[in-house]
Formats: structure tokens, sequence, C-alpha cells
């Protein structure tokens, strides 16, 4: 690269400045994915807990590190959110098997996502060593025209 | 980096404008699209619920207990509309991506000292 030109350097910032704030949606959507894939888990283990020991008491946290002891009316039964506002009743059972689908599908999507967040990083590392050289070429320029005047 | 002719600048600030819009007229698209998707999941998920089970709604703060069939002719109709909403966005962005090129194409040939016929008002 004998002479770096400027407007080169300056789309190649572009495109990294872009694939940087891509890479930061994807990895925001992927902890938002965890996340919920996290409270589905513990949702599966309240109501398998539950289910073996129906009688027994329950702590409910109301916030500030208090907690109210109560009891389950019906722990065979559960309203499981379907999305859009809508609530379903579902024997407990099956909204395990419900929850169990529905992390099993998010655990898909943070793979998809992942493998999307590698291939963007590959990319943006690629045009990193391009705008390192053209940078280098640019001092090189520099240096050339400030030895010859 | 010359001086760039005044109605340049006002065509590339135009432009700009342009793009705000068509950003904006894409994520409500975006979001729209979103809100379609999780509407039919839910109605999807509603077949495999028995005619009397108890289903409810969340009416602000508040679930309300509603029938199956309440709640399905409701999704529906959501559903119904915001396509409407996203037929109507399409045909705008369409318009602001043709007008977009359009003056893409006039800035580009003004910048490379090239004199473009004026297009029809």
């Amino acid at each position: 690269m004998d002479q770096a030109d400027p407007r080169e350097i300056q789309t190649l910032q572009m495109y990294l400045n872009e694939y940087g704030q891509q890479i930061e949606l994807m990895t925001q959507q992927l902890s938002m994915i965890e996340q919920q894939r996290l409270e589905g888990t513990a949702a599966i283990e309240t109501l398998r807990a539950l289910q073996e020991n129906a009688d027994g008491a329950v702590l409910l946290p109301i916030g500030g590190g208090a907690y109210l002891r109560v009891k389950v009316l019906d722990a065979g039964h559960v309203l499981v959110n379907i999305g859009a506002d809508v609530s379903v009743e579902r024997a407990t059972a099956d909204a395990v098997g419900y929850l169990e689908d529905r992390i099993t599908e998010l655990e898909a999507l943070a793979k998809k996502v992942a493998g999307s967040v590698e291939q963007l990083q590959g990319q943006a590392t690629e045009i990193s060593r391009r705008l390192e050289a053209a940078y280098r070429g640019a001092r090189q320029a520099q240096a050339g025209q400030g030895g010859s005047s | 980096m010359e001086n760039i002719p005044p109605k340049v600048q006002n065509q590339l600030a135009m432009l700009q404008q342009m793009q705000q819009q068509l950003q904006t007229v894409v994520s409500q698209k975006g979001q729209y699209e979103l809100t379609i998707r999780e509407a039919r999941r839910a109605v999807e998920d509603l077949a495999d619920v028995p005619e009397d089970a108890a289903v409810f709604m969340n009416v602000g703060s508040v679930m309300m207990q509603k029938s199956k069939e309440q709640v399905l002719a409701s999704l529906n109709e959501r559903i119904e509309t915001l396509e409407l909403r996203v037929k109507s966005l399409e045909k705008q962005e369409k318009a602001l991506q043709g007008r977009f090129e359009q003056l893409s194409s006039q800035i580009r040939g003004a910048l490379e000292g090239k004199q473009q016929p004026p297009g029809p008002a």
C-alpha cells in the first residue's frame, strides 16, 4: 500500500463502529435470553418442589428482605403466560412440559445468536487488521513526505 | 475537501432527515412484526387448550378471566389490525427508499461534477 486513502480509513472506521454496535446489541440479546432461561428453570424447580411438598408452608417474598408464610391453595394447577397478554391454566405437569419446551427453544436461539456474534467478531477483527494496515501506510507516507521536504 | 455548494448541502441535510425517517419506519415495522409473531404464537398455543379451560387476559394491571373463544377473537383482531399497520409502513418504507435513492444519485452526480436533469416535481 503506497499511500493510504483517507476515505478508505474513514469507511473502515465506520464499518468497525457499525459492527461494534451490532455485537453489543446481540450480546444484550444473549443476556436477555439467558435470563429468561434461568427464570424458566427456577419456575420448573419451584413447581416440582411444590408437587413433592404440597401441604408445606411457603415463604412469599414481599420485598425488602421480608417474607410472608403462605399456603398454596392449588399446587396441581398453574397459570402460564403464553405471550400476547394471555395466560392459561394448566395442570402442573403440563406446565412443566411447556416450560421445558420453551427453555429448549431459548437454548437453540442462544446458540444461533452466539454464532452470529462470533461471525461479526471475526469480521470486526479483519476490519481492524485492515484499518491498522491503512494507518501504517498513512504514517509511512507522511514520514516519506517529511523526509523528502 | 472543496466547498460543497449550498444546494448540495441542503440536499445532504434532506438525505440525513430521510435516513432517520426510514430508520424510524423500519424499527416501528419490526416492533409490529414481533407483536404479530407473539400473538400468532399465543393463538397456536391456545389450540391445544380445552374449550372450558381457564384463560386470562391482562387488562391494565389486572388479569381477567375470559372464554377461550373471546381470547382467540381478541388475538385475531389484534393480528389483523397490526398487519394493516405493517402494510401501511411497508408502503411508506418503499416510498422513502425510492426518494432516498433518487436524492443520493442526485447528490453523487452533483459532487462528481455531472449535471443531472431535475426530476419531476
